[in-house]
């Protein structure tokens, strides 16, 4: 009843049963194409990049001097700050090692306490030539600053929040 | 089944080792999208930047007012929790002799319901 014969046939169909088993289980655990942009690296890179550029500003270039970060908050927009903050920040994060420089774009505002009021404030407007179109992958990057008294945000000493939105565009 | 030919089976056995070491790699390929997007969301996720950057606004603040009590305290816990959904708390003691230095002991603490942090330091 029991031979050896073709043994070889039935190799065969193991393997072929494992491969189409094999073949199903990839197809059915794709279900999703994940893209660059689905796995949030860029999200990732850009707000290590983000609070970076923050921290390189608020790093003052002498001992008990004032930071630059420190300086452009307490100057504000009247005397230019807002101006010199988005230069800034904008050459530091789009400054690349050769080439063209980098296309990364911000807005950003200030956080300060009133009272029990949380107040926000514009500080640096969204550019108005068309590259506003990142909110979505927009990613927000924070740092702390402490003004001194008569400051533009209040008459006592105070510690606000600076929010920068940062995107490429 | 008649006729069969026995010969080639090494062939045949090194094809289908081939065929499934291309479903390993492909499997592979198929995992590390993921990998890398779990990886990316840990870093998102945790607030490395955030406690840096808490510690450095504690630390100015002990170097402004000491031990003194100041609205600046009332603003860093007020925002935290407004802007950055954070409970923080901190505290600073009077100067004391560590090692033949005089530093105040700070304590730090942060909580985002993810990641906790609570610190010791003298400053």
């Amino acid at each position: 009843m029991v031979n050896d014969a073709g043994q070889l046939y039935t190799m065969e169909g193991v393997a072929a049963g494992i491969i189409m088993l094999l073949t199903a289980y990839i197809v059915v655990s794709t279900t999703s194409v994940y893209t660059t942009g689905d796995t949030h690296i860029p999200d990732m890179q850009l707000e290590q990049l983000g609070s970076d550029v923050l921290a390189m500003m608020d790093t003052p270039d002498a001992e008990d001097t004032e930071s630059d970060l420190k300086r452009y908050i307490n100057a504000d927009n009247a005397a230019g700050g807002s101006d010199q903050f988005r230069d800034t920040f904008l050459n530091y994060c789009n400054r690349t090692t050769s080439g063209a420089i980098d296309n990364l774009y911000m807005s950003a505002n200030v956080t300060y306490r009133e009272g029990d009021l949380i107040k926000e404030r514009l500080f640096v407007e969204p550019p108005d030539d068309g590259s506003w179109t990142g909110r979505e992958s927009a990613v927000r990057v924070t740092r702390w600053v402490q003004l001194p008294t008569g400051n533009p945000y209040g008459s006592r000493p105070q510690a606000v929040l600076v929010e920068v939105l940062l995107w490429r565009a | 089944m008649a006729c069969m030919n026995e010969e080639g089976q090494w062939i045949v056995l090194m094809g289908l080792l081939v065929a499934v070491a291309l479903f390993f790699l492909a499997l592979i390929i198929n995992q590390s999208a993921l990998v890398g997007q779990t990886t990316a969301e840990g870093v998102l996720e945790f607030p490395k930047n955030d406690i840096r950057d808490l510690r450095e606004a504690v630390f100015d603040y002990v170097k402004e007012f000491g031990d003194a009590d100041n609205a600046v305290r009332e603003d860093i816990i007020a925002i935290s929790l407004e802007r950055k959904n954070a409970v923080v708390s901190f505290t600073v003691n009077q100067k004391m002799d560590v090692s033949g230095h005089w530093l105040h002991p700070v304590e730090i603490h942060y909580n985002n319901g993810v990641t906790v942090y609570n610190e010791t330091v003298y400053y």
